[in-house]
């Protein structure tokens, strides 16, 4: 592989912020050895900065020392360095000692936003839930539009099985970012999870709308939808038999659930067309079952 | 006193799962059957990485994999899980639902947390939970340790944690693995059986 193309692929890592990091480890290493980074300009830093965490995922310490050098030469006291040096302290050191560099770098500048988060998963790490859910309020209240944030704590709140104060965090978060199928998705999950199906249903129904814009209404779901049809068929069916199941946040349930249900089982087997190796015939029993 | 084995198929399915997404939580089942004390292991289907927490593509997920199950004449016996996180070795509560609800229809359900600290060594990076007859999961506590000589925890062949790593670091066959996740994404991925995954020569 050559050079321009590594870097291209990394800097594509970079822009869509996928964490591969064992390919961008190897593809980094090929950089790295290939000479001085200076030469590649600017971008050469920012690639110093992914090949860091990469190293750090992949648990190869000294490349991430490397790297870490280089950066703290060029760029001093700065901030984007200091938190990179921190996730570098977190591979080897005690929460402790990191929540006390971390805490040092909040009382110099406590609108360093990246810190902050890091310090909160420090906290979530060590199993003090309470008090990362507290902190991470307090971080959302000064950076409200964090979607990340609001998508972090609507994760605490699954985990221990809060699926109100979930649905909760994820009404910003989808505010904030409607564009989204896949907070939409989340919502229509968390919403299931939580037993208000109809709510679910509607969300379901939301991320297939989203995902149809512009698409032929006659060409199979792939993707997302195929998930999201497949959250259709779940409520829908059960739906169909109790119309009348509560709903926490009052949704009602569409008058045309039984045409619903029969489009969710066609557009899934839609779906599975011509996919015969891999299970359609389970996914065939499992729709014609209740 | 039950003996559990897993076979080699198992034990590389839910090593490969754990080392695909190692910065996830992943989660899964295990099949099997039992004759007499002894329950044996032989296959593993994976399950999510994306929210486990949350549950409707868990359960059309179970629904599909007892079906497969049943098809090629086993049953669902066990769950197991990954944490993201290293040090991590608790069975969440969606773990205890899950294995409590394959215990409803075999009663020697087992759960296994993966162990982060021995995924990369040669001793078996699994940490059997067992539940007496109340309700409650805890880390199988008997007078052997899980998986040492004459412990009744047992892989079909000693070396199996070593060849897991190998086939991992030298011949990267994780990345040919797929969960129920990844084949919601594209039905062609083959979840339930992943073939394509295995070493050739067994």
């Amino acid at each position: 592989m050559s050079l321009s193309t590594a870097l291209e692929r990394l800097a594509k890592y970079r822009t869509n912020n996928t964490r591969a990091s064992q390919k961008t480890f190897e593809q980094g290493c090929l950089i790295l050895k290939s000479g001085p980074t200076t030469k590649l300009g600017d971008e050469g830093w920012a690639f110093l900065e992914q090949l860091a965490l990469a190293s750090i995922d992949v648990g190869r310490l000294d490349i991430s020392d490397e790297c870490l050098k280089q950066l703290a030469e060029k760029f001093p006291r700065s901030p984007r360095v200091d938190v990179l040096t921190g996730i570098r302290m977190e591979a080897t050191e005690s929460p402790e000692t990191v929540l006390q560099y971390y805490g040092e770098l909040l009382e110099e500048d406590s609108a360093n936003a990246a810190v902050w988060k890091r310090r909160i998963s420090v906290i979530r790490r060590t199993g003090k839930l309470e008090k990362a859910v507290e902190e991470l309020s307090l971080f959302l209240d000064t950076f409200y539009t964090d979607v990340e944030g609001w998508l972090e704590l609507a994760d605490i709140y699954s985990s221990c099985n809060q699926y109100t104060h979930a649905l909760q965090a994820l009404s910003h978060a989808l505010l904030l970012a409607p564009q989204n199928p896949f907070t939409f998705l989340q919502f229509a999950e968390t919403a299931y999870t939580s037993g208000d199906l109809p709510l679910a249903l509607k969300m379901f129904l939301l991320v297939v709308e989203m995902g149809e814009r512009g698409a032929s209404p006659d060409a199979p779901p792939t993707g997302i939808q195929i998930r999201a049809w497949l959250g259709v068929k779940l409520c829908a069916r059960r739906l169909v038999y109790s119309p009348h199941v509560s709903s926490a946040s009052d949704t009602p349930v569409p008058k045309t659930i039984k045409l619903i249900d029969e489009l969710a089982t066609e557009r899934v087997l839609a779906a599975y067309g011509g996919q015969k190796e891999t299970g359609s015939k389970h996914v065939t029993d499992w729709l014609a079952s209740r | 006193m039950t003996s559990y084995t897993l076979s080699e198929p198992a034990y590389l399915k839910l090593f490969f799962h754990a080392a695909k997404h190692p910065h996830k939580p992943v989660n899964g089942v295990l099949l099997g059957k039992k004759a007499g004390n002894a329950v044996v292991i032989e296959d593993t289907i994976p399950l999510l990485h994306h929210w486990t927490s949350l549950s409707p593509m868990m359960e059309i997920g179970l629904d599909l994999a007892a079906q497969y199950a049943e098809s090629v004449g086993l049953k669902l016996v066990g769950y197991y899980q990954a944490s993201d996180r290293l040090n991590d070795t608790s069975l969440v509560p969606v773990g205890e639902k899950v294995v409590g609800k394959i215990k409803a229809g075999f009663s020697d359900a087992v759960a296994f947390v993966i162990d982060g600290d021995k995924l990369g060594t040669d001793e078996a990076a699994l940490i059997p939970y067992v539940s007496s007859s109340s309700a409650s999961w805890r880390p199988y506590a008997g007078d052997t340790i899980p998986f040492a000589k004459d412990s009744s925890f047992r892989l079909a062949s000693e070396d199996l944690p070593r060849r897991a790593v190998t086939l991992v670091r030298e011949n990267r066959l994780h990345q040919k693995f797929g969960d129920f996740d990844d084949h919601l994404e594209d039905v062609a991925i083959d979840w339930l059986r992943n073939k394509t995954c295995l070493p050739t020569a067994s």
